[in-house]
């Protein structure tokens, strides 16, 4: 389990690490340079001290290896339009992108676990029909789409929401009270429910169909056969062997819910990774860039990694599998 | 749809729950007069807090409040000699001889850490603001002055090149005084990415107290300011990327004030929410499609289309501005005659300008050899289609709007234009290095034409602001002449006549030129709208101690 | 809206019925098409997609206007619904209706063309490294592992925006070439169960070289997961480029896209709706109809699984 454990380590290192290197000779290689051959503002003078201190008038394997060097101490460089270091403003975003993720996935499976066993137990009946449907609408709309209908809707025309956000600058500057953990979550509801709901529907379609295979097993069919009540076959037996594929579900919600943040933290004006490193990439901000190309591959192989070793730890077989693969 | 709404009902209902339980702890908060808590929403954050390095509108709104000039124009705006400026920093100001202009500054100004403001301070901060490696923008408008000396810690002493009618002006407009004994340290190639931009100590009504990164920023009134407590106490922007969002949370009452409502429509929505008041005032916006007359930014190489005269004037007579003019901002703009602001007295209705004239228009271009020879609605020569393409940068949703207009207009006489939309910094990077077609710039220039038209215009602008690359001898003869009129009439006779004779150049369509609306929250009091700076008078509003709300109370 | 354009709209939903029609009587005779037809929505699926098809090939006869035609900037901005334009128009005073119609072309366009480039490179990358075991195919899965940690979206947005003026074709390309890591994951191990079966062993007995028993013997085979895969591929990039254009990096103006017509509207979301409704509309109801589709193909090709 150990040795296992480290080569999927080692595995999920060397793929952040190649994702930063495509995207490092991604953008060095694209034409155009923060420092214009006659910008107004920077004179050439300072342009060239600028290069000289982020290495930007060397060659680009010599780049490369400075860069691979500052980032194994930790080092990302400082941000070309925020001024500031990029460690820093990736402190800033991180926390809210994880706020807004989490919230959804947590909107993703409750609503979607519970969908899925309700649409299990009434296989090919009306309300699964009538949900299967909905469901698939969902899952097939664009998502920024949807939020955009959903700020249409609740913000606009009922005021039940605010109009995008964080928090509110003027009662909650801060997180210090009850009241203004309240008012985040409130700025919260909107963005979180757009991601979720679009998660919810998959989530959905998967635990319906694992639901509808353990239920036509035999175990299912004793546990009715012994009496025991539906509502209790259902929920304890059925459901617990069903939730295995779930965790796999939870891997592949991590990369969509980041690519669907992008978009989403844009309509609803929500400071995290995505609205940065869109900001950056627009801006031609090349520290920014690659560091949201670290933390966003990252997150993503971390995600897959956790999914894995969950698997592993309930069902020993995957393991054996994954091994001879 | 079931499900999502049974889900939002359920959330609703919880967070109003919970709005409820919480909302029982309640604290005394702020009464009286020096209570408030106002909100502006900008569309953008600024990029470092430290005025001489950087021109950004957001910026500057910002700093105003922070950092103080020598002395502010007046709401007339009148530049010329210096009888409506307005003390602020220096009390008062006299002239030693027509080249040397003394200030005698406020003892009792101070820096918010204790220290007071000295002519030493003065003098520091000319010498950032004309360093060449600072390079500050504002450096090109501090050329006419030779030298700041201190005769004492309270008298700076302003040294000048040559006489001139806006000299006063200049020595104060541009300059925002600055904290030598806490920026001296700063190496003067890192003023940029200094930590002092982040958090700035000034001198103004307001102290910097946080900035959360894209989210928003927040000053507090300085009790001790010399001029006055401020009666507003928290002065907070909120950052909303989208105007037409922003200006929905003003009418939503998430915000108390935006300095401009953008689309037509959004003035119909604010008109009708009963809690805000709309302050209009002459707008110092003018927008234009420029043409490059260089390749890529070299002077000796013209533009392969626009380097002709003939072309660019059949291409600026293919432009309905009024049509467009109408269809984008409805009433609040003007088609101005040049390169105006509608600030400006100079804006003469009766300048001569190329007409709209679209079969002349198409005459000229086949005239020039411009024909569509493969029958697909792009007119060629030699092979080569009339194409080009129009720079315009996405921060703009107005600018978008003219660029897909115009695209189509020029579509109909036969030219196929392509849109680069691109990030704000990459459009003005890419402007200033000359790396365009066609550019849809909007310029937000000084309260003064002479300084403004110069840089932009003149052979004097080349490698600055003179994106265009335009250069021609008489209009710069012209303008000079225009500069240095004693005389209103005169003045505005010789401009006329300068915008004439660029006019029949046409080196750019001038499209709009902005009449601005501010929505303000209808409990603020005393509000007064200055245009080339919207915020400066801000010290002096105040919300009465009976209209206070919840929000003005709040501590933070 | 003319006669001749009401004539044509309805044309194009009689062309749409045949063709459901037709697919629901072929399917019937055999027993794959009869579990695709177990799908209450596989035939609504088909019908859906051949209006769009229709719209997209008929687009002249359809649109009454030509897409980028601006009627009258001052008087018809984002008019609402009417006989005259019956989707509305939008902000620069265009027929809704005639860019959706317009529209279509380059939506599904866009995701065909995609899709293929994708499916042939997941498919070709997916089947050696099913095939030649060794190293190569071990390096060709942790190149996959690599591009599937990308994500998607970042990677094009860094692609069009560095890279001024690219070229529609190579931004399809593009979408193409960064949408087949999943594709090939599933081909290959589809090749892999199926090259240990007999008939595989004996055109290899029977002296094929790797090249042809991979294209002659073993894809064919796979083919099941690829075209459910393709199906549902489809539906993915339209939704991509709806999110590149929404960012203002889709197609170029004034090429009406369903993605740049929402892109368009959005600043009028509250005060005309219809110009951003409409195109997400179609939007999701074409990814429903593939969804649709790719579920009853996914049962037809592939009897031994039961969703339904």
């Amino acid at each position: 389990m150990t040795a296992w454990l480290v080569r999927r380590l080692a595995a999920a290192i060397a793929i952040v690490l190649a994702v930063v290197t495509i995207t490092f000779f991604l953008i060095h290689l694209a034409p155009g340079s923060p420092c214009g051959e006659s910008e107004r503002q920077l004179s050439p003078e300072v342009c060239r001290r600028l290069r000289a201190q982020f290495g930007y008038d060397r060659p680009l394997a010599v780049q490369y290896v400075k860069y691979l060097w500052a980032l194994s101490h930790g080092d990302l460089g400082e941000s070309f339009a925020l001024h500031r270091p990029v460690a820093d403003a990736l402190a800033d975003a991180i926390p809210n992108t994880l706020t807004l993720a989490g919230a959804a996935l947590l909107i993703d499976f409750v609503l979607g676990l519970a969908l899925g066993v309700y649409q299990a137990v009434r296989a090919r009946r009306f309300g699964d029909v009538v949900l299967g449907n909905v469901g698939l609408l969902f899952n097939s709309m664009p998502t920024f789409w949807l939020g955009l209908i959903l700020l249409l809707v609740f913000s606009y025309w009922r005021r039940w929401f605010p109009l995008g956000g964080m928090s509110d600058p003027v009662l909650c500057p801060t997180l210090s009270t009850l009241r203004c953990v309240a008012d985040r979550a409130w700025h919260l509801t909107l963005p979180a429910l757009t991601l979720g709901l679009v998660g919810a529907a998959g989530t959905a379609r998967y635990q319906r169909a694992a639901m509808l295979e353990v239920m036509a097993q035999d175990y299912v069919r004793t546990a009715r056969a012994k009496g025991l009540r539906e509502r209790r076959v259902v929920l304890v037996h059925a459901l617990r062997n069903a939730l295995l594929p779930f965790i796999t579900l939870f891997g592949l919600a991590f990369p969509f819910l980041l690519t669907g943040a992008v978009l989403v933290e844009t309509v609803f004006a929500w400071s995290g990774m995505g609205r940065l490193s869109v900001t950056a990439i627009f801006q031609r901000d090349y520290p920014v860039v690659t560091a949201s190309a670290l933390v966003a591959s990252g997150m993503v192989v971390l995600g897959n990694l956790l999914a894995d070793v969950l698997y592993a730890v309930a069902d020993p077989r995957i393991r054996v599998r994954s091994e001879v693969t | 749809m079931r499900a999502p709404s049974w889900s939002v009902r359920r959330l609703v209902g919880a967070s109003v729950l919970l709005l409820a339980l919480v909302g029982c702890e309640r604290r005394p908060g702020c009464t009286g007069d020096y209570c408030g808590a106002f909100l502006i929403v900008a569309t953008a954050q600024p990029d470092v807090l430290l005025p001489p390095v950087t021109d950004l509108q957001y910026a500057r709104d910002v700093t105003d409040q922070i950092f103080l000039k020598l002395a502010d124009i007046g709401l007339s705006e009148n530049t010329i000699g210096d009888e409506d400026f307005q003390p602020l920093l220096a009390e008062r100001w006299e002239w030693d001889d027509p080249l040397t202009l003394v200030f005698h500054l406020d003892p009792r100004a101070h820096w918010q850490d204790g220290q007071p403001v000295t002519a030493a301070d003065v003098a520091f901060t000319f010498d950032i603001y004309t360093d060449s490696t600072v390079n500050s923008p504002f450096r090109s408008n501090l050329r006419t002055i030779s030298a700041v000396t201190t005769r004492d810690s309270l008298t700076p002493v302003f040294r000048f090149h040559a006489r001139y009618p806006e000299m006063f002006y200049d020595a104060v407009y541009h300059m925002r005084i600055l904290p030598a004994h806490l920026l001296r340290p700063v190496p003067r190639t890192q003023w940029r990415s200094a930590a002092f931009g982040r958090a700035p100590v000034g001198d103004g009504p307001y102290r910097f107290v946080s900035w959360k990164a894209g989210e928003s920023l927040e000053l507090a009134a300085d009790s001790a300011f010399f001029l006055g407590r401020p009666h507003i106490r928290r002065l907070i922007w909120r950052f909303t990327p989208n105007l037409d969002v922003a200006v929905k949370q003003v009418i939503a009452g998430d915000a108390d004030a935006v300095e401009v409502l953008g689309q037509p429509g959004n003035v119909k929505l604010a008109r009708a929410a009963p809690q805000l008041t709309l302050y209009p005032y002459p707008g110092a916006l003018y927008g234009f499609l420029g043409f490059n007359l260089s390749t890529g930014g070299d002077t000796t190489k013209p533009h392969p289309l626009f380097g002709d005269r003939r072309l660019r004037r059949a291409l600026a007579m293919a432009v309905d501005r009024e049509g467009l003019r109408k269809s984008v901002w409805e009433d609040l703009a003007h088609v101005p005659p040049g390169p105006l602001a509608r600030l400006w007295w100079i804006w003469d209705p009766e300048t001569r300008e190329l007409p709209y004239d679209t079969a002349q228009a198409r005459r000229m271009l086949t005239w020039l050899g411009w024909r569509d020879s493969n029958g697909d609605g792009i007119r060629d020569k030699d092979g080569q289609p009339l194409g080009f393409r129009i720079l315009v940068p996405t921060s703009s949703a107005l600018r978008l709007r003219y660029a897909r207009l115009l695209q189509e207009q020029f579509r109909l006489v036969g030219a196929d234009v392509q849109l680069d939309e691109v990030e704000f910094s990459v459009f003005n990077e890419r402007v200033q290095s000359g790396r365009f077609d066609a550019a849809l710039i909007s310029r937000n220039p000084d309260p003064t034409p002479s300084s403004s038209v110069t840089q932009v215009w003149t052979h004097a602008g080349i490698g600055g602001s003179n994106y265009v690359r335009w250069v021609n001898p008489a209009f710069d003869r012209l303008v000079e002449q225009a500069g240095a009129a004693t005389k209103r009439d005169e003045a505005k006779r010789l401009w006329r006549r300068a915008f004439e004779v660029m006019n029949d150049d046409a080196p750019a369509i001038f499209l709009f030129s902005t009449d601005n609306m501010a929505a303000v929250h209808r409990r603020v009091q005393g509000v007064v709208i200055r245009p080339d700076s919207y915020w400066a008078l801000l010290r002096t509003w105040r919300i009465p101690a009976d209209q206070l709300t919840d929000r003005d109370r709040a501590e933070r | 809206m003319s006669a001749l354009t009401w004539l044509a709209l309805a044309g194009a939903v009689a062309v749409a019925l045949l063709v459901a029609e037709e697919a629901h009587r072929r399917a019937a005779a055999s027993a794959a098409g009869r579990r695709f037809l177990r799908h209450p929505t596989a035939t609504p699926g088909v019908f859906i997609l051949a209006f769009f098809v229709t719209l997209a090939t008929a687009a002249p006869l359809l649109a009454p206007y030509d897409p980028a035609f601006q009627i009258d900037i001052v008087h018809l901005q984002n008019h609402a619904p009417s006989a005259q334009n019956i989707l509305g128009t939008d902000v620069y005073s265009r027929d809704v209706w005639s860019r959706l119609v317009y529209g279509a072309r380059i939506s599904l366009g866009i995701g065909t063309i995609a899709m293929l480039v994708a499916v042939t490179a997941g498919a070709g990358v997916g089947a050696v490294a099913g095939y030649v075991r060794r190293w190569v195919g071990a390096v060709l899965m942790r190149g996959v592992d690599v591009g599937l940690a990308m994500p998607r979206m970042f990677v094009l947005l860094m692609a069009v925006a560095l890279w001024e003026h690219l070229p529609l074709a190579v931004l399809v390309l593009l979408i193409g070439l960064t949408g087949w890591f999943a594709t090939s994951r599933l081909v290959r191990a589809e090749v892999l169960s199926l090259r240990e079966r007999e008939f595989v062993a004996a055109a290899r007995a029977a002296g094929a070289g790797p090249t042809r028993v991979i294209f002659r013997h073993v894809l064919p085979n796979a083919a099941a997961p690829i075209i459910v895969s393709a199906a549902l591929g489809i539906g993915n990039v339209m939704l991509l480029e709806a999110g590149l254009s929404y960012l203002g990096l889709g197609v170029p103006s004034p090429l009406p896209s369903w993605g740049s017509m929402i892109y368009d509207g959005e600043p009028f979301m509250a005060g005309a709706p219809w110009t951003s409704l409409f195109p997400g509309c179609a939007i999701a109801l074409v990814v429903m109809a593939l969804n649709a589709v790719g579920d009853g193909l996914r049962d037809a090709l592939d009897p031994r699984k039961e969703t339904a």
